[in-house]
């Protein structure tokens, strides 16, 4: 239940502007998330990340769909994913977000930084048992 | 933050509506297919709508999330409140008009003052490393700066270690023709390290040689930009072209770049310099112990003031057994340039006039608080509205700042405006501004403007976006609209009262100014000045090559003068009164003692033409000429001097020793006294007591550079074509320039008192009438809100006079505080002018009379109209309406 606590925090507020001033870094947990799926998934629109990441999570995260856009405008403005117009199922305009190169960049860079913590606070967490 | 998403962040205000609407899109397809999904999954529709709200969470949230990721917050509200605050104003435009008005008269006078004070004390000399060039002046006492001797310059020069260029200046001019037309031009003689001292380089063509200035290769000159534009139609060929100066050619070697020089005056009135020649001392100048030349100099890097003071004092030590047993004892100092360009006196009125001005934008200010108070009370309702739909106290706060920053930005703006025209239309009246001073609406202004344009509208919101900010919304909402509270009523009183007390203060000091004037304006100059108009003529050595032909051409050019219709009488002198002269020592024979007079030369014409009146003896004859028995004319300061200190009751017929000026060698000589006059004065400084003057006859001292004192009937300029006519007639090589009325010259010496006195009164009319709309906007209010009492009070009986009294006693009461405060404030602050006034002490009780009377008075008519309104009141309308 770790990433419900996380989101859970983007969630409620905005960002916490200490957090954002750290210039490269990502604001948060579901950024990252937001880019591994765009990684993974090529192009996709809003209502498709927020499922993709449902799927994902198997039930073990709760998500307010909607927290996804403050993210994907935070990303745009970021420069680390772009956005074209596409025709939804719907058949409605929607913006479709891609990955940008300086995007992948910075997904290989968090994912690297979270494998270390990760890996770091599973060995502490081992040590202790 | 990254520079990229800072940019996007700005970038967002612009692009808000686009990016709200796309945002809107992408929700509206987020749900609609979150709902085609829930359908799918077996969901009936409502159920689907409902589903697909649910997993996206609330809408507005989101709408608010992102608003926050995607922009500034606190800017988007300002620019929002920006928006609002500019709709509003518009609204009310008199409100708005109102209010930037005043802000603008307040920022634009505050403007154009700092743009003075800026040119004049704070920018540094528009010379490269100003603060190494300095003066050096002889100082026979611990107060008198005098000129230095020819010798003690070259000993200067040859004996001092901490210069790196040092130049000897003095006054010169010539008559010079341009196109056939002969003008005079002011200019000066200096070293050839002038330019040097001054880091400046001839825009065209070269500076002076190091050789250049000896006797023989001294023909040079170098112009001045304007010179060059005005005589010589800007002709870049003029380089290496001869001019003649008096008729004796000069090669034209250089051409200064335009600026600064292009304004240098040794006195206000004076025209600029135009030429600049070499100091080539001839054998005579050398041995002569005239004191002609003032040395401006560049000190050496890292040479202190102190060190450059001492190594000339050394030098002055040694070269002591030069000097004349009396002058000894002299001493000599280095004074910085810049102390020597703003003297004490300048640098007070300048400050005392910026003090005005700033009261003036404080009282600006107040007024334009009050202002916004009255309007935040009739606002009340609208902000109580705000506060109960949810925002909060700082974004209501935040809001009015808003509007009073775009208020104060809007008057800073026209406030620019006012300065622009202030500077185009009063910097020319005020004629004693140093060479120097850049006295421009430029950067550094604008800059200054901006500022005290926010600080205004800081100033001035803050005391309404607090208190309506404070204002509890259901207080508000629930009272009846009955206008503002009586806490609201307590501030601005005690607004007014603060702008009549530094109204009071500017008052006071206004008058205290004006009452020194008045003192000036009849301290007697000795002379009859109206009427007479003077002008400078310059005979060229070719054509009067010995004082004979000078003296045998004064009263040929007098005669011409004379015959001219309209002129009662022409006189020629070495000076004018007012205008200055220099000193010489007088001994009696077989005494030691000296005694310092100023020593003028005049014809016998002179004396009639100015209205000095001729006490004991005579005055000059046209038998005084050369050859004839020397003769002195002394004023009656020296008259008594002489018989403080010698004992001489009578002086017709006592011999004195004097210089015999002229054309020679320097000498002495005893002259026979024949005649006392008044004492007319002969310098500017009208606040320094007479002093002793001895008149020598002008063909006795004869001398090329003249003037030419012309008393007409009717007005005196007017005269002037014919004059300059006559004096073509008697020789068309010559040239007049220095044209001036006596009256002309006697405003200038007036000047240093007249523009700070008329600048502090225009300031604190200024204010008084800003303090007026005051009294009128508290009274005004008074009355509106005690409308419905004054009825009641009326149907019951009471007269008029008694609800005039009503309504006016508040008022006057915080007039009264005003002006108990702003006396004693003028009362602390006149000293600060001390240095200006003459004659009037500081603390004069009669200016502060004047100064609160005119304050009363204008407060009484202010408060006429509202209180005439309250009188007026019908009692029974008063009561059926509701407010």
């Amino acid at each position: 239940m770790l990433y419900v606590s996380i989101i859970d925090m983007s969630n409620s507020k905005p960002q916490n502007p200490a957090q954002s001033d750290k210039g490269e870094r990502l604001a948060g947990t579901l950024d990252l998330l937001v880019l591994k799926t765009l990684h993974t998934m090529g192009p996709l629109h809003g209502y498709a990340i927020a499922r993709r990441l449902e799927q994902m999570a198997a039930g073990q995260m709760r998500l307010s769909q909607g927290t996804i856009y403050p993210a994907l405008i935070r990303l745009e403005q970021q420069g680390w994913i772009r956005t074209s117009w596409d025709v939804s199922e719907t058949n409605r305009r929607v913006k479709l977000y891609a990955l940008t190169r300086a995007g992948s960049r910075q997904l290989q860079a968090e994912v690297r930084r979270w494998q270390l913590a990760s890996a770091l606070v599973a060995r502490v967490l081992g040590a202790k048992a | 933050m990254t520079p990229r998403r800072l940019f996007h962040r700005v970038l967002a205000l612009v692009r808000r509506d686009r990016l709200e609407r796309e945002l809107q899109g992408e929700i509206a397809a987020h749900l609609e297919m979150a709902e085609r999904d829930a359908v799918a999954r077996g969901l009936s529709p409502a159920e689907a709508r409902l589903e697909a709200r649910r997993q996206f969470g609330g809408v507005d949230q989101v709408q608010e999330l992102h608003r926050d990721a995607r922009s500034v917050r606190w800017l988007d509200h300002a620019a929002r409140d920006a928006r609002h605050a500019v709709t509003t104003l518009g609204r009310d435009r008199g409100f708005a008009a109102l209010a930037i008005g005043v802000l603008a008269l307040g920022i634009g006078a505050t403007t154009a003052m700092f743009s003075l004070v800026d040119g004049v004390l704070f920018k540094p000399l528009p010379f490269p490393s100003p603060e190494r060039i300095v003066r050096v002046w002889e100082t026979p006492t611990t107060t008198t700066s005098n000129s230095t001797t020819t010798r003690t310059f070259i000993e200067l020069v040859r004996q001092t270690r901490v210069f790196e260029a040092l130049s000897a200046e003095s006054q010169s001019s010539a008559t010079v023709d341009a196109h056939g037309v002969p003008v005079r031009l002011t200019g000066r003689y200096v070293s050839a390290d002038h330019f040097t001292v001054f880091g400046v380089q001839p825009a065209l063509g070269r500076a002076f040689h190091q050789d250049e200035d000896q006797p023989g290769h001294d023909r040079v000159l170098i112009l001045s930009h304007a010179a060059w534009r005005t005589h010589f139609g800007a002709d870049p060929g003029i380089i290496g072209r001869d001019l003649r100066l008096d008729n004796v050619p000069y090669r034209v070697i250089g051409v200064l770049p335009p600026g600064v020089f292009d304004r240098q005056r040794a006195r206000p009135l004076e025209e600029p310099a135009s030429f600049w020649r070499l100091n080539g001392f001839t054998e005579q100048e050398l041995s002569m112990g005239a004191h002609w030349l003032n040395p401006v100099g560049r000190l050496k890097p890292g040479v202190t003031l102190a060190e450059a003071d001492a190594d000339v004092k050394a030098v002055r030590a040694r070269i002591a057994d030069l000097m004349p047993p009396w002058k000894q004892q002299w001493s000599i100092a280095v004074e910085p340039f810049d102390r020597l360009l703003i003297g004490d006196r300048l640098r007070q009125a300048i400050y005392v006039a910026l003090g005005a001005v700033v009261l003036v934008l404080l009282i600006a200010c107040a007024n334009v608080t009050n202002l916004l108070l009255t309007r935040s009370a009739a606002r009340q309702k609208e902000l109580a509205v705000r506060a109960a739909l949810g925002a909060g106290r700082a974004r209501i706060a935040a809001q009015l700042l808003v509007e009073s920053l775009v208020l104060g930005l809007a008057g800073g703006v026209a406030g620019v405006g006012v300065a622009a025209v202030l500077m185009r239309v009063a910097i020319p009246l005020l004629p004693a501004m140093p060479f120097t001073a850049d006295v421009v609406l430029d950067l550094r202004v604008l800059a200054f403007a901006t500022a005290i344009a926010v600080g205004a509208a800081v100033l001035v919101g803050m005391l309404p976006a607090i208190r309506s900010s404070r204002g509890a919304a259901a207080e508000a909402l629930n009272a009846a609209s009955r206008g503002s509270s009586g806490a609201h009523d307590a501030t601005r009183r005690t607004i007014v009262a603060v702008e009549v007390a530094v109204s009071v203060v500017l008052l006071c000091g206004a008058s205290l100014l004006f009452q020194s004037l008045a003192r000036l304006r009849q301290v007697d100059v000795g002379a009859r000045l109206d009427g007479v108009v003077t002008m400078s003529v310059d005979l060229p050595r070719d054509r009067y090559p010995s004082g004979n032909a000078l003296a045998a051409f004064y009263p040929v050019l007098a005669e011409r003068v004379q015959a001219v219709p309209g002129v009662l009488s022409a006189s020629i002198a070495g000076d004018v009164p007012l205008e200055g002269t220099g000193g010489e020592n007088l001994l009696l024979p077989g005494r030691e003692e000296r005694v310092l007079v100023r020593f003028k030369r005049a014809d016998h014409a002179y004396f009639a033409t100015l209205g000095v009146p001729v006490t004991n003896g005579r005055g000059f004859t046209a038998a005084d000429r050369i050859g004839a028995p020397y003769v002195v004319v002394i004023n009656e300061a020296l008259a008594s001097r002489l018989r403080e200190r010698f004992g001489m009751q009578d002086p017709i017929g006592q011999l004195v020793d004097l210089p015999a000026l002229g054309f020679g060698p320097d000498r002495r000589a005893s002259m026979t006294v024949v005649g006392v006059v008044g004492n007319e004065r002969v310098r500017s400084d009208l606040r320094a007591p007479a002093e002793e003057v001895a008149y020598v006859p002008m063909a006795q001292a004869p001398r090329m550079q003249v003037k030419l004192a012309v008393r007409t009937r009717g007005d005196a300029a007017a005269a002037v074509p014919a004059i300059r006519e006559a004096v073509r007639d008697a020789d068309p090589g010559l040239a007049l320039a220095d044209i001036r009325t006596m009256d002309e010259i006697w405003r200038g010496s007036l000047s240093g008192l007249t523009e700070p006195a008329w600048l502090v009164s225009a300031f604190a009319v200024v204010s008084a009438v800003l303090a007026a709309i005051g009294v009128y906007g508290v009274l005004a209010h008074a009355v509106a809100q005690r409308r419905r009492e004054i009825g009641i009070r009326m149907a019951l009986g009471a007269r008029r006079d008694d609800v005039v009294r009503l309504v006016m006693r508040g008022t006057l009461a915080t007039v009264a505080i005003g002006l108990a405060a702003g006396v004693a404030g003028a009362a602390a602050l006149s000293r600060l002018m001390q240095s200006l006034l003459f004659e009037v002490s500081a603390l004069e009780p009669m200016a502060f009379v004047v100064g609160a009377a005119a304050m009363v008075l204008i407060a009484a008519a202010a408060a006429f109209v509202p209180a005439r309104r309250a009188a007026g009141v019908d009692p029974s309308s008063a009561l059926r309406s509701e407010g």
